[in-house]
């Protein structure tokens, strides 16, 4: 068999055989179905339903308390009777109290509870209805507005449709970030994460000196680009087994969930009928909530709408195949130049000198993401998606945006004819450094051994 | 078995080799000896084109030494290394591989090397498990596996007890019997001056005495190896 192949054939094998390989491609699609599935399994646990007794000598609150689906409100005529009762009664928990008021507006409200604090639930619950119950009477009492009327005056929500004059098609900006910015920080993370497993690795080989048996019998190029292009395999596989592996996970939590997933697209409704079965709901208020129930589903449903339509508006082929493209040379760039590094040092101490200048320009792009996703087709974005250190980074976040055709071949084309420059230069480096021992290497040495 | 005709290499304006020629004949033991940074190990990494020398020639066998030629050998360096992390059998197989041979032969060999040095056990253990000693028995081993017509050893008994330094004089005997050609660079002369048929004195890069160790011996009666040695250097 070729030597370079089983070079290869080490690299990949010695590190997918790894335990913390295998831990590392379950830890990210585990943590990922966590991330998916515990706020919803969170969201319809079905609360503990608590009890509030509202006592209310302002006089402005009587009747106005809305119960829900896991609060109950019930009026009480005296706080000195709503404390007996707190006392005595299991099944109560908290008090509202408004005291008599002194000003025009009541300035203080209490929660009153025995033992055990009430929920946040409960908390907020009881604060956005004072709130909201002291504006509605401010409105209609100072300013004679109804609830209706200022659900008209503030739902006015008209739509900014950024679009195409041409095509009439939306820009469906938010989703095109959203994958330009995944995509950059993905290939960003790749090629840091193996590109300094290749540097490891060559140190590895250096210190514990088999370097000098090996390469007596294989090129330092062959080595140097046999344990490049395993460790790059190895990057390939993570990430193919992370795709599979995450898509897995998130429909088995779909699937062994479908029944919590249902019930979330239904509580909005289950919400509504709850509240216009509630006695106390004065008849304006249940308008409002309906009002302000449809307005948020609505809202909900069109940037759903928005999301689905703009992530069927990319162009994936494209983006996978550019990907890949992107991924794979902008690996190749800094893995043979972080081999190059790694060979120039004994220890881990020192390689910090040579790794930092590599990590500027990608680390340079992802500070400038903010400013090139403000302004993608912008003088900053363009350079930086042609100069061959950041493109990987840059023209990935630039892809979903839509590039001129010259700039993607253009910026294709420099990366294509610089990383062979750079593993050249790498190899040159690599072959004389490699077996230097105790000699400090500076800059300076390392463009002597390119020079040379 | 090996000529090296005028070799000279230096580093920017350091000369590590100056002029060094020397004759090793097949199925000798040939002993390189120098005190340290005398040019040793850069001598013999060129015989082993890992670097080029600036100017001479390397004949192997006659005709100028090639990259296949360089397979014929087998190295052992003077600072060993092997992957700590990997297990000894698979690490041994590969390193064969690399030298060309089958998985099969070199399975079938590394049995009979194993059984015979008594490290068959650790076959499957990570080599960092493994003592010193240990990890120099299987590195020699390595080394001889392709079965190399010329064997280089580079202070072969640096960190062996007595015992294994022992069973590795042995070895080197037993192969030179079976016609291997052996380069055995070292500044030990008690081991030299047991082993060598020939030896090269290397001093500040060039080659200040050689010959066969019984002539170099009836030239300076009365003298050990050792004595000769530190005249030579002084002088």
């Amino acid at each position: 068999m070729n030597k370079i192949l089983l070079v290869i054939q080490r690299e990949y094998l010695t590190r997918v055989k790894k335990p913390s390989f295998w831990i590392l491609t379950l830890v990210v699609p585990i943590l990922l179905a966590g991330v998916y599935a515990i706020p919803i399994i969170l969201a319809s646990r079905p609360l503990e339903h608590a009890n509030v007794l509202v006592v209310d000598d302002s006089g402005l609150f009587q009747g106005q308390f809305r119960s829900g689906r896991d609060i109950t409100y019930h009026e009480a005529g005296s706080i000195d009777y709503a404390r007996r009762q707190l006392e005595q009664t299991d099944t109560l928990d908290a008090i509202v109290y408004i005291p008599a008021r002194e000003t025009t507006l009541p300035r203080d409200a209490y929660l009153y509870y025995r033992t055990d604090a009430p929920s946040m639930t409960v908390q907020s619950d009881v604060n956005s209805q004072l709130q909201e119950i002291l504006r509605n009477r401010i409105l209609l009492d100072v300013h004679g507005l109804t609830p209706d009327d200022y659900t008209m005056l503030t739902s006015t929500h008209i739509k900014l449709r950024t679009q195409d004059i041409e095509t009439g098609r939306d820009s469906f900006l938010q989703v095109k970030i959203a994958l330009g910015v995944i995509l950059a920080m993905l290939v960003f993370i790749a090629v840091f994460m193996f590109g300094s497993q290749v540097m490891r690795g060559v140190m590895e080989e250096k210190t514990s000196r088999i370097v000098e048996v090996i390469v007596c019998s294989v090129k330092p190029f062959q080595l140097m680009m046999g344990k490049v292009v395993g460790i790059g395999l190895v990057g390939l596989t993570q990430f193919a087994l992370w795709v599979i592996l995450s898509a897995v996970a998130v429909t088995g939590v779909q699937l062994t969930n479908a029944d919590l997933f249902e019930q979330i697209s239904q509580r909005g409704n289950r919400t509504e009928i709850a509240t216009k079965g509630d006695e106390a709901t004065s008849q304006y208020q249940t308008a409002q909530y309906e009002a302000a129930q449809y307005e948020a589903g609505e809202g909900i449903d069109n940037s759903l709408q928005d999301l689905i339509q703009g992530l069927t508006d990319i162009n994936y082929g494209l983006i996978i195949l550019l990907f890949i493209f992107y991924f794979v040379f902008g690996y190749l760039l800094y893995a043979s130049l972080f081999a190059a590094a790694g060979s120039l040092v004994d220890n881990d101490t020192d390689s910090q000198q040579f790794t930092l200048p590599l990590t500027v320009p990608l680390l340079l792009a992802m500070l400038l993401l903010p400013a090139m996703i403000n302004e993608p087709s912008g003088n900053i974005s363009t350079w930086l998606s042609l100069i061959p250190f950041t493109s990987p980074v840059a023209m990935l976040l630039r892809i979903p945006f839509g590039v001129p055709v010259w700039q993607v071949v253009l910026s294709m084309l420099l990366l294509l004819a610089t990383f062979p420059l750079c593993i050249w230069a790498a190899a040159k480096i690599y072959r004389s450094a490699i077996l230097r021992y105790g000699h400090k290497t500076t800059w300076r040495d390392v463009w002597h051994l390119i020079k040379r | 078995m090996l000529q090296i005709n005028d070799i000279t290499k230096t580093y920017g304006s350091f000369r590590a080799l100056d002029g060094v020629s020397l004759h090793v004949r097949r199925g000798t033991v040939f002993g390189l000896l120098g005190p340290n940074g005398a040019g040793k190990t850069t001598l013999i990494r060129i015989i082993n084109h890992i670097i080029a020398p600036d100017s001479g020639t390397l004949l192997f066998d006659g005709h100028t030494m090639t990259d296949n030629d360089v397979m014929q050998i087998g190295y052992l360096p003077e600072e060993r290394g092997l992957y700590k992390k990997m297990r000894v059998g698979e690490q041994a197989i590969y390193l064969a591989r690399l030298k060309g041979l089958d998985k099969a032969t070199a399975q079938q060999r590394l049995n009979q090397w194993f059984s015979r040095l008594d490290i068959g056990d650790w076959w499957n253990r990570p080599v960092e498990e493994l003592s010193k000693g240990m990890q120099q028995k299987v590195q020699f081993v390595v080394t001889m596996l392709h079965n190399p017509q010329l064997l280089i050893l580079d202070e072969p008994f640096s960190g062996f007890d007595p015992v294994n330094a022992d069973m590795l004089k042995r070895e080197i005997l037993r192969l030179k019997e079976e016609g291997t050609t052996i380069i055995f660079s070292t500044h030990n002369m008690p081991s030299a001056e047991e082993l060598c048929d020939d030896i090269a004195l290397i001093n500040h890069a060039r080659v200040v005495l050689s010959g066969s160790l019984a002539d170099i011996k009836a030239n300076n009666p009365g003298k050990g190896l050792d004595r000769i040695f530190i005249d030579t250097v002084k002088q």
